[in-house]
């Protein structure tokens, strides 16, 4: 936001960065090999749903056109709606390169629509060698991923693990710089 | 079938905004020229107003928090106000500031601080008994739109020349003028020119006010794609305003810029004097941005 912007109190909402969603795709390979980190078979989308007709009736077409391409694949789409008043779209598939396919089609319909400053974020959920939980977060205003990984007790989160996912990932991961930015997402439905 | 990429703007609003901007940037000149021309030497000036400035920017909202009563609670004691104010950073594309909340009934909420990054936004536990969670949202998403507008830092230069112009005037008024017969002339003049600048920024600064406030709301209808639902909550708020009794209002006066309503709702002196424009009005401008929401379809 520029200075002018400032004075003139202008507001418009950020458009998605350029997408590196499948930037995971081959960061994936490392998670699994060098960290163990296993997909769970499971990721998700999640945005804003709007009171309006015509997002209605995107999100309608828009869940038929997922669940008819990526039933070939095998994937299978279910939304989910949280108590904020988000949508997620959690989709299932063994196959991790499926589930990013599947993830970027929805984002591109979204945007299709005119809806892509909606979209919050894509989440893929991992599994450790001890099956504790470890997210991968992918804001689509920044156009960065980062690590969430909660632990035991309410609503804490594992600092140190969390750094050093980012360290080991730097290298393959567009990864948010800022820190005050890594807005952890409590009971994903994934 | 491209559908339009902007919620429509309200060039109106730009306008008469910048305006009232460039009167006060005017009225200060004239104040400048008055103060140097009264012999005050300008290095003395230009050291005393920035050192005043600083010290105001950097420790104003520490004293606010204060003042309310608010304390920063962490993501453990208010789980859902931090996951709401979380999600609504990520869709405004701002960091996440520091969350507070101020033990009293009355239903208010308000934005603190220099810069996105070290802001503060506060939410009173009345209103977050007061508000459904959606309406709750539209509230903490116009807070946020204050911190990205840096409202605090504009309202703050913007009237840091009219609290120089007011304290000379006080000072005029304790003193008499001092005993130097040169001086006295020169130094009433001062004064005067003192209490013009007061009087015309006070009102220039209400008016400014009032367009950041409009500018607000329309960045949380924007944020939260709901309009209508900020709408609701002002009504709510405005409602039990009437009833509940001013308690713990000994904040400074300034500070009632950035509450979501004003802590007095006096029958009007004329809108003139007011910080925050009128519920009638601020819910026609939203239910405007609701209309153009909806209607994206048809325009394309």
């Amino acid at each position: 936001m520029g200075f002018l912007d400032v004075l003139r109190g202008r507001r418009d909402l950020k458009k998605p960065a350029p997408d590196r969603l499948f930037a995971m795709t081959t960061a994936y390979v490392t998670l699994e090999m060098s960290l163990s980190l296993k997909t769970t078979g499971r990721a998700a989308i999640v945005f804003q749903q709007l009171d309006t007709a015509d997002f209605a009736r995107l999100a309608r077409e828009m869940q038929e056109l997922i669940a008819a391409t990526t039933q070939e694949a095998g994937t299978t789409v279910e939304a989910r709606d949280d108590e904020f008043g988000y949508r997620w779209m959690v989709l299932v598939d063994p196959d991790f390169d499926d589930l990013v396919t599947g993830l970027s089609a929805i984002g591109g319909e979204l945007e299709l629509g005119g809806y892509g400053d909606r979209i919050l974020a894509a989440v893929f959920p991992f599994e450790d060698a001890e099956k504790r939980h470890v997210y991968w977060i992918y804001n689509y205003k920044r156009g960065a991923f980062y690590p969430f990984v909660p632990a035991s007790g309410d609503k804490q989160r594992d600092n140190t693990r969390e750094l050093r996912l980012k360290a080991q990932m730097e290298g393959e991961l567009p990864i948010e710089p800022e820190l005050e930015r890594w807005f952890p997402l409590w009971g994903a439905p994934v | 079938m491209p559908p339009p990429r902007k919620i429509g703007r309200d060039p109106g609003l730009t306008a008469r905004m910048t305006l009232t901007l460039f009167l006060l940037g005017a009225l200060y000149v004239v104040l400048i020229v008055a103060l140097l021309a009264a012999g005050v030497g300008a290095v003395f000036v230009a050291l005393i107003a920035g050192g005043l400035l600083l010290a105001q920017l950097f420790t104003s909202d520490k004293l606010a928090l204060h003042a309310m009563g608010a304390r920063e609670v962490s993501p453990q004691e208010a789980p859902e106000l931090h996951a709401m104010v979380e999600r609504l950073c990520v869709q405004a594309d701002l960091p996440k500031p520091r969350v507070a909340v101020a033990q009293t009934a009355m239903p208010n909420a308000f934005a603190l601080g220099r810069s996105p990054k070290s802001a503060t936004v506060c939410a009173t536990t009345g209103i977050m008994e007061l508000l459904s969670p959606a309406e709750l949202e539209g509230v903490m998403a116009h807070e946020l739109s204050h911190v990205q507008n840096r409202d605090v830092l504009v309202m703050t230069i913007a009237s840091f020349f009219a609290t120089v112009a007011a304290y000379i005037v006080q000072f005029g008024f304790f003193f008499g003028g001092g005993d130097g017969d040169d001086d006295n002339a020169g130094f009433l003049v001062l004064l005067l020119v003192s209490l013009a600048v007061y009087a015309l920024s006070f009102f220039l600064l209400q008016a400014l006010s009032r367009y950041r406030e409009f500018s607000a709301d329309r960045g949380a209808g924007v944020i939260t794609g709901r309009p209508s639902a900020l709408s609701s909550a002002l009504m709510k708020i405005a409602g039990t305003m009437d009833r509940i009794p001013e308690r713990d209002m000994r904040a400074a006066s300034e500070l009632s810029a950035f509450y979501i309503f004003p802590p007095k709702v006096k029958s009007v002196l004329g809108s003139l004097f007011s910080t925050h424009p009128p519920l009638e009005k601020r819910i026609e401008k939203l239910s405007q941005l609701e209309s153009q929401l909806q209607g994206r379809l048809t325009q394309a």
